[in-house]
């Protein structure tokens, strides 16, 4: 991987060095693009519309971003798009988000690699909660996980993404950080969407869930669920910090649905260098703060390589996980 | 009354010029998305948020633009499945079983009216509905678990047999290759990808509107081609009827109909995991099973048109009651208006009625303004409508297909969807040959994936339990209507049934 | 004798079906259903009325004739060629050219079908694509 990863890196240095003369001033955005690897209304395609529509509004980029959406795959069909047939298109971002990194981690994207393409920031995240309904007997976190390990058939956990996906792999990093060792057995029903996966709690057909705070905000201003533990690295902004943290209580997890972009592998370093200052200068704006808090994203500032490294670290960790509950092999 | 005074201030909020003026275009290009095929009320809502974003609209504004387009969009699919038997979305697949043969007879007019007139009962009395009984309502939802879901799921199915009452052979296949379509993919309890073949494009699974697109409109295209030039298909002008309302005696014969199917696609929308094609296929069904005396369902039978209709815009209310009330989303399209709300920071939920009621009184006066409009706007655009039979297939079906592959094309950006449209066009041909009925598929294709993954959810909860499929009362009455009402009459019909049913063609006999 | 084809090819489809389902890879976290389960049950409903089809068969439905069956089959071919070449050759030439093609095969003479098919590319991309804002393929000289 790391030979793959420093020539996709070294092509577009020798590419820009040899085109330098024609080149001389700076990347000069022309009609800019986003890529959404999902239909209209998901979460990939509001990345790319609040974040091309703030980078306009503060006069960024020369006139509009045109989104593409591009769907399939869980957003393997865009990520393979960009690495064949778009890879020195310097105009062209795409957006992500952890579900981008899990299924990288598990292969899900046939021959995809996090290397073939470049990560240039992270915009917000969401943070994960565990959470129970209001009537449990669970009132701290390590309750519930004690409960789990000496009976694992007696909770099932709900969650709003696939078994394997970002839902389940929370759970997980809690349990093991919490030094459940068999997470295997865990009981995990996978729903469509946070918000059938709390009904479910509601009803009394589960008795946990596993989300992301943004979705689980109603019914925790409702007073119908029970938040064990958020899991961020400290205690979140607003309603929820009343919550304390799973590391407050021991279990040393963090789990950030983070949303972000990334390049094609070819960009050049001029272009790549522009891109990362630019989402790095809307993420400071004013503006993108107030679509942060409305849509319940908390900070994760993180830009270029700072970035990549964290995707690095997340892709190894999901990696390892899927391969001790058999998901990947 | 609290509700109605709330309901007097939704109004204020809702009767401003620019409103007004949304609900109207979001009502027109409503009509319109849902009568296209390939885009149906999701992708109409999904198209107009990029406007309502450039427009810069607040909250409500934007959700009266969006609510009108998705209430426009249930109107609007009945168009297509009564004029070409191509339904414009999944809800209005029903609604070719009496639609189309209607249209046949030269009654394209009064199948439109009435069943304009059908969407608004539905809509109206689910919006009255929504006013006076989400809080109870989102009770009944949490009623609902992976068992009574499985229930209702198998209930639909056992209810099958009574829709292609021809050959049951074929109608159990034609279901069974769309529940085989719909495990395509990604299995989401274990992660596994399962007839995949390695595709990634599969990995998603296949798109009931790639199916249905290519099922209905390219077998449609399929058909003309194979019989171009030919007496029965060349008409047009022939099957014009002057008639472009519905008469009273037709409207008194069906108002019962429209009742009982107003509640029950109401009931199928409250349910998160139903939703308004469940809704429409339960109306119909259930209207067949209850009033279908003579055997003129699928005939051209005007309650075959009312009942689903009424059903499928009642279920597009009562999918608001969890959306608003719950956060859940019981259909494609009350995802993305859900998604909408959150990013208008409006937090769907149990206190969403306490602490927007201007955004959700505005939005339900909106509801009843858009669904007047509706009424108003379709009665008159009947004979406009009817004169897409005046086109010559020739230029008719080149831009039913080339819209088709638009629609499919414009949203997922896919050459692979299209692709697999047309193979499903080549199949729905093959199959209409066979006398295999496609509406099964479609179903199968629509709820299949739901069933299992209710009975794998219940399992895993039940470790392994088979018997907690049947331990609430809510789930054995459902078997029990499945088996009862479904499974026996067909059991105890086929041992007394002689060949009646053979011989029978589509268009011949008239169903008075 | 065409539901016995039917039967047949269902039957063949339906063991196809079920070997595939038991090739699925079964992951280690399986639950107690598990991912075969329900497609196999499926195959195995699919094969009886297949079989159903090959005991009963009903009459004999009203085939196309050669020439007809032959000109859906090259209608459909075109129908893959323009899933192909969209992407490439932009969305308003390859409509036009598929729209024409379909309007001449349905009887429109030569200039009517022309007319046709530039009239409804254009149409459909005046409405979808510079209206309502979707993104249509876009070819080498961007429309």
């Amino acid at each position: 991987m790391s030979l793959r990863r420093l020539l996709v890196l070294a092509l577009p240095l020798a590419f820009a060095t040899a085109t330098l003369s024609d080149r001389a001033s700076a990347f000069e955005p022309s009609s800019t693009e986003c890529i959404a690897p999902a239909n209209p209304g998901g979460g990939w395609d509001f990345t790319c519309r609040q974040v091309g529509k703030t980078m306009q509004d503060l006069g960024f980029i020369p006139g509009t971003m045109k989104v593409t959406n591009l769907a399939g795959g869980s957003g393997g069909v865009a990520f393979a798009e960009v690495v064949n047939k778009r890879n020195d298109d310097n105009n062209l971002i795409v957006a992500a988000s952890s579900a981008t990194s899990s299924r990288l981690a598990q292969g899900a994207y046939p021959g995809g690699d996090m290397g073939q393409v470049r990560w240039l920031a992270s915009v917000g995240a969401d943070y994960g909660i565990i959470a129970v309904a209001k009537d449990s007997k669970f009132n701290t976190l390590p309750e519930l996980f004690d409960a789990i390990k000496a009976d694992p058939s007696s909770i099932a956990v709900s969650g709003g993404s696939a078994v394997g996906g970002w839902d389940h792999l929370k759970v997980l990093i809690a349990a093991k950080r919490a030094g459940i060792d068999k997470l295997r057995q865990i009981k995990y029903v996978a729903f469509e969407g946070g918000g059938e996966a709390v009904t479910q709690l509601l009803a009394g057909s589960v008795q946990a869930f596993s989300g992301d705070a943004s979705e689980a905000k109603g019914f925790v201003d409702s007073g119908d669920i029970k938040v064990l533990a958020v899991l961020a690295p400290e205690r979140l902004p607003g309603d929820f910090s009343k919550f304390p943290t799973a590391k407050e209580q021991g279990i040393d997890a963090v789990g950030a649905n983070w949303r972000g972009f990334y390049a094609p592998g070819g960009m050049s370093d001029e272009a790549y260098d522009w891109w990362v200052e630019t989402i790095g200068k809307t993420y400071k704006s004013d503006e993108w703060k107030k679509t942060m808090a409305s849509n319940g994203l908390a900070p994760l500032d993180l830009q270029g390589e700072d970035f990549e490294k964290f995707v690095a670290e997340s892709v190894a960790e999901i990696k390892e996980l899927s391969q001790e509950i058999g998901i990947i092999k | 009354m609290d509700a109605l005074s709330s309901l007097a201030d939704g109004f204020a909020v809702a009767l401003t010029f620019q409103n007004l003026l949304l609900a109207l275009l979001g009502c027109f290009l409503g009509t319109i998305f849902g009568a296209l095929p390939g885009l149906g009320p999701s992708n109409g809502v999904a198209i107009l948020i990029p406007l309502a974003f450039t427009l810069g609209l607040p909250a409500t504004p934007a959700l009266i633009l969006l609510t009108s387009v998705y209430y426009g969009a249930m109107y609007g699919g009945r168009i297509s499945s009564i004029l070409l038997n191509i339904p414009g979305d999944e809800p209005a697949l029903m609604t070719t079983l009496d639609g189309y043969p209607m249209a046949q007879q030269g009654k394209a007019g009064e199948a439109l009216a009435l069943s304009g007139i059908a969407s608004f009962v539905g809509s109206f009395f689910a919006t009255w509905g929504l006013v006076f009984l989400a809080p109870q309502l989102v009770k009944v939802a949490l009623l609902f678990g992976p068992a009574e879901y499985f229930a209702l799921f198998t209930l639909a199915f056992a209810t099958l047999g009574g829709i292609a009452s021809r050959n049951q052979a074929k109608a159990a296949f034609s279901a069974a290759l769309g529940v085989g379509i719909a495990m395509i993919g990604v299995d989401a309890q274990t992660g596994v990808p399962r007839f995949a073949f390695g595709e990634v494009h599969l990995y998603d699974g296949i798109d009931f509107l790639v199916a249905i697109v290519g099922l209905f409109a390219v077998s449609e295209v399929f058909i003309f081609l194979e019989h171009r030039g030919e007496e029965a298909h060349a008409e047009g002008a022939s099957k014009l009827v002057n008639r472009v309302t519905a008469p009273l005696s037709m409207l008194r014969k069906t108002a019962g109909t429209m009742g009982r199917s107003t509640v029950l696609g109401f009931l199928a929308g409250v349910l998160p995991g139903a939703g308004a094609s469940l809704g429409s296929f339960i109306a119909y069904s259930v209207e067949k099973r209850v009033s279908d005396r003579k055997g003129t369902f699928g005939k051209g039978d005007p309650r075959g048109v009312a009942a689903p209709e009424a059903g499928n815009n009642a279920a597009a209310g009562g999918a608001l009651v969890p959306m608003l009330a719950l956060g859940v989303p019981g259909s494609g399209t009350t995802a993305v208006l859900l998604a909408m709300l959150l990013a208008l920071n409006i937090t769907p939920g149990p206190l969403l009625f306490q602490s927007n009621p201007d955004v959700v009184w505005g939005l339900i006066a909106a509801l009843f303004i858009g669904n007047i409009i509706l009424l108003i706007m379709n009665i008159p655009l009947v004979s406009l409508f009817v004169r897409v039979l005046l086109v010559p297939p020739k230029y008719l079906m080149p831009a039913v297909a080339m819209i088709a592959f638009v629609g499919v094309y414009g949203i997922s950006g896919s050459t692979f969807d299209l692709v697999v449209m047309v193979l499903f066009g080549l199949s729905g041909w093959l199959l209409r040959k066979l006398d295999v009925p496609l509406v099964p598929v479609i179903l199968g294709v629509l709820l299949g994936g739901q069933m299992e993954v209710n009975l794998r959810r219940e399992l895993t909860i039940s470790n392994g339990d088979w018997s907690a499929l049947v331990d609430s009362w809510l789930s054995i009455t459902l078997w029990g209507l499945a088996i009862v009402g479904f499974i026996l009459p067909i059991i105890v019909g086929s041992f007394f049934r002689t060949n009646v049913g053979k011989g029978r063609s589509r268009e011949s006999d008239d169903p008075d | 004798m065409s539901d016995r084809i039917l039967g047949v090819i269902g039957v063949a489809l339906a063991a196809f079906y079920i070997w595939q389902a038991t090739l699925i890879q079964e992951s280690f976290m399986s639950d107690p259903v598990g991912p075969k389960t329900f497609p196999i049950i499926i195959g195995v409903i699919l094969g009886l009325s297949s079989i159903y089809f090959i005991i009963k068969p009903d009459p004999e439905p009203q085939w196309a004739s050669f020439g007809r069956t032959m000109e859906v089959l090259f209608a459909a071919a075109v129908l893959f060629g323009y899933a192909y070449a969209l992407p490439i050759g932009g969305f308003v030439l390859t409509t036009a050219i598929t729209a024409m093609f379909l309007s001449w095969r349905l009887g429109a003479g030569p200039v009517q079908a022309a007319i046709a098919g530039a009239t409804i590319s254009v149409g459909i991309y005046v409405l979808f694509g510079l209206v309502l804002g979707l993104s249509l393929a876009r070819g080498p000289w961007g429309f």
